[in-house]
């Protein structure tokens, strides 16, 4: 089994909620970038997320926009960003998800996306703008994908994506993109719940998670929660003071991590 | 028949979009194969476009034109007469009413030169329903008329300052609105662009240009035309008139936007250089860069300023059916004045496209000849722009 699936199987097991970080690759810069997978590592980060650059990253807020378009003026894609994700392998030991728009990897050419994948020894993939439908352009080459199920998705493609076997199923928690505000507490419990009913995959809850609160309230009804653009405004906001910054993720990371142990 | 069941035109079309969307689209589908055959909507939106939109619009002989050239006769199909002067309106009024009857209470558009979003606008104002538009910031600034029109019409206009500033940044909000919105708003797309079923959808609205041009001809002349043309950007109006005459006997000519020269980031010719791709949910050619990011692009016409191409366009390059070639700025500036000063028409930029391949190709066609130009907007909006622009 891989240690993808180990890991979120495990957490499941024993009902911690587990921490996904996301994190785009090469900002501030590919140094600190580096030390804050490294602060996320030692703060009991479970999952990374790292995000590939794509100049229209539709299913993004504001903030990570920002982001993708940092690294495509600094003419950063796809294949840069999956060197980079090798150098983070060999830095890091936690679980590695890669994380990216379609088109750049169907420009890639999808073979040759799997052979960067395997080399990487990243674990799984997930394509923001690729429907359930669609996961077969990248599963039929043997790819390992993670499904995203939406407070909008009926119960019929729960159990497609269930179908998939994936390490885990990505819940969204907004209607809306990235960084938006979550959905009533009551709502999203009721959503997860009927994700529940439908598989028995490992559940990561993401877009919108801002606070170890969040963690707190969500505990035995997802498995993982994804943090995103809090991550990425905690960046934007150290960047002047470089020096501060690894530790102020490593910090916030704990806090998340603290607030979703098992008692 | 195309698209099918999954929304594809051979390889082309699809959905490429958030999973939260699905739904959304799943239900729009529905809703539209329902209402496509039901009498009621149907009898409501054809008493629109004749009594509101102002349909058919005419079918003219440009009988100055011809003998300039000296060789097939032209005919313009003057969509340019539709009320708010383009052929936008066609489909903004047939997706407007498609929410209605959806129950939905709030539109969306994105808009490039800004005749969708008027067209949306007015759409929605007729309809009384709400209205929020979204326009590139440097689209925005040459085409500020077509702002102010939008918001005395009621709209709401958020001008979109990232990235290139134009249709593909305010497409992406846009886009980003409607995940957040469907359940009480409907995205009108202006073009046959975006996830199924709005290529097939907006093809179909905007079908009525063709199937009158069909009936007129014959009125006209008793044949078919020869040769039809039409500018292509996104490509809806071309869609709409070449769609009735797929399966006859006519040749189609689309013509892109060649902008300053076929260098990279100098054009908008997506079907010429553009790369299988995906774009604003849809498998099309998509004009990119060799890592796959969108390349920015360039037109003197906002309307055809645009990185992607409708899927079934894509579809209709690869089969041989339609022949897609293009034209400069400098070239669509020349037919803008000409048929200005020869038939008392302004056409609108993008308009003049379709005019400036004609004037190649007319002189060399015999009088027997006939071939029709679609005339999709007029060129009140694009009129300060042209004066500021010094060469001409």
């Amino acid at each position: 089994m891989s240690q993808l699936r180990e890991r979120l199987n495990g957490l499941k097991k024993s009902g911690e909620m587990g921490v996904i970080a996301f994190i785009m690759s090469f900002l501030p810069d590919k140094k600190l970038c580096l030390e804050c997978i490294k602060a996320l590592e030692q703060g009991g980060c479970d999952v990374l997320e790292l995000g590939m650059p794509f100049s229209d990253p539709l299913a993004d807020g504001e903030m990570i926009e920002k982001f993708h378009h940092r690294c495509v003026e600094k003419g950063l894609s796809l294949k840069e960003g999956m060197e980079f994700a090798f150098e983070v392998r060999k830095t890091v030991s936690m679980p590695l998800v890669i994380f990216t728009y379609f088109n750049p990897v169907y420009n890639m050419g999808i073979p040759e996306f799997r052979q960067a994948l395997e080399h990487t020894g990243a674990e799984a993939v997930i394509v923001p703008d690729l429907p359930l439908e669609e996961l077969t352009r990248l599963t039929e080459y043997g790819l390992d994908v993670i499904p995203m199920i939406a407070p909008s998705s009926p119960q019929e493609r729960i159990k497609e994506a269930d179908k998939l076997n994936p390490a885990f199923i990505y819940c969204v928690s907004v209607r809306g993109t990235t960084g938006m505000q979550v959905l009533p507490e009551e709502e999203i419990k009721d959503y997860l719940l009927q994700v529940k009913s439908s598989t028995s995959s490992p559940l990561a809850l993401g877009f919108g998670i801002s606070s170890p609160e969040q963690v707190r309230v969500f505990k035995g009804y997802a498995d993982a929660v994804v943090i995103g653009s809090l991550l990425a405004s905690i960046i934007e906001e150290y960047e002047a003071k470089p020096e501060l910054l690894p530790g102020e993720i490593e910090r916030t990371i704990r806090n998340f991590k603290k607030a979703g142990l098992s008692f | 028949m195309y698209p099918d069941r999954k929304g594809y035109f051979g390889r082309y079309g699809g959905r490429f979009v958030p999973e939260t969307l699905i739904p959304a689209l799943e239900q729009m589908e529905k809703s539209y194969l329902e209402l496509k055959e039901d009498e009621k909507f149907n009898v409501e939106l054809n008493d629109i476009l004749k009594n509101y939109v102002g349909r058919p619009s005419p079918l003219y002989f440009a009988e100055r034109l011809t003998s300039f050239l000296g060789g097939a006769k032209i005919f313009l199909k003057r969509e340019d007469l539709n009320h708010t002067g383009s052929h936008k309106i066609n489909n903004t009024m047939g997706q407007a009413l498609l929410a209605k009857y959806m129950g939905k209470e709030r539109l969306i558009a994105e808009t490039g030169a800004g005749q969708h979003g008027v067209a949306t606008a007015t759409a929605a104002a007729v309809l009384g329903l709400k209205c929020t538009v979204y326009m590139g910031a440097k689209d925005a600034e040459r085409q500020r008329l077509n702002v102010f029109r939008m918001k005395m019409l009621g709209a709401e206009v958020v001008e979109v300052k990232k990235g290139s500033q134009t249709l593909k940044d305010a497409s992406n909000e846009a886009f980003r609105d409607f995940i957040r919105s469907f359940e009480c708003s409907h995205m009108v797309i202006g073009s046959v662009v975006g996830p199924h079923p709005y290529p097939m959808m907006v093809r179909d609205f905007q079908s009525v240009i063709g199937k009158e041009v069909k009936t007129q001809f014959k009125e006209l002349t008793g044949k078919m035309p020869d040769y039809i043309l039409a500018c292509v950007g996104g490509g809806s109006n071309a869609m709409g008139i070449f769609y009735p005459f797929l399966d006859d006997a006519v040749k189609l000519i689309g013509v892109e936007a060649g902008g300053i020269s076929l260098e990279p980031g100098k054009h908008c010719a997506t079907l010429s250089s553009g790369k299988e791709g995906v774009l604003h949910g849809a498998l099309s050619r998509v004009l990119q860069d060799e890592k796959g990011q969108i390349s920015p692009t360039h037109s003197v016409s906002a309307g055809l300023d645009y990185p992607g191409v409708g899927p079934e366009h894509a579809f209709l390059k690869e089969t041989g059916r339609v022949n897609y070639v293009n034209v400069s700025d400098k070239e669509a500036l020349y037919a803008f004045h000409l048929l200005s000063r020869l038939e008392g028409i302004i056409p609108a930029l993008e308009s003049a496209h379709a005019v400036a391949y004609t004037l190649k190709i007319a002189p060399g066609l015999s009088e027997e000849e006939c071939l029709v130009i679609n005339l999709s907007g007029r060129g009140d909006k694009d009129v300060e722009q042209v004066a500021g622009l010094k060469e001409v």
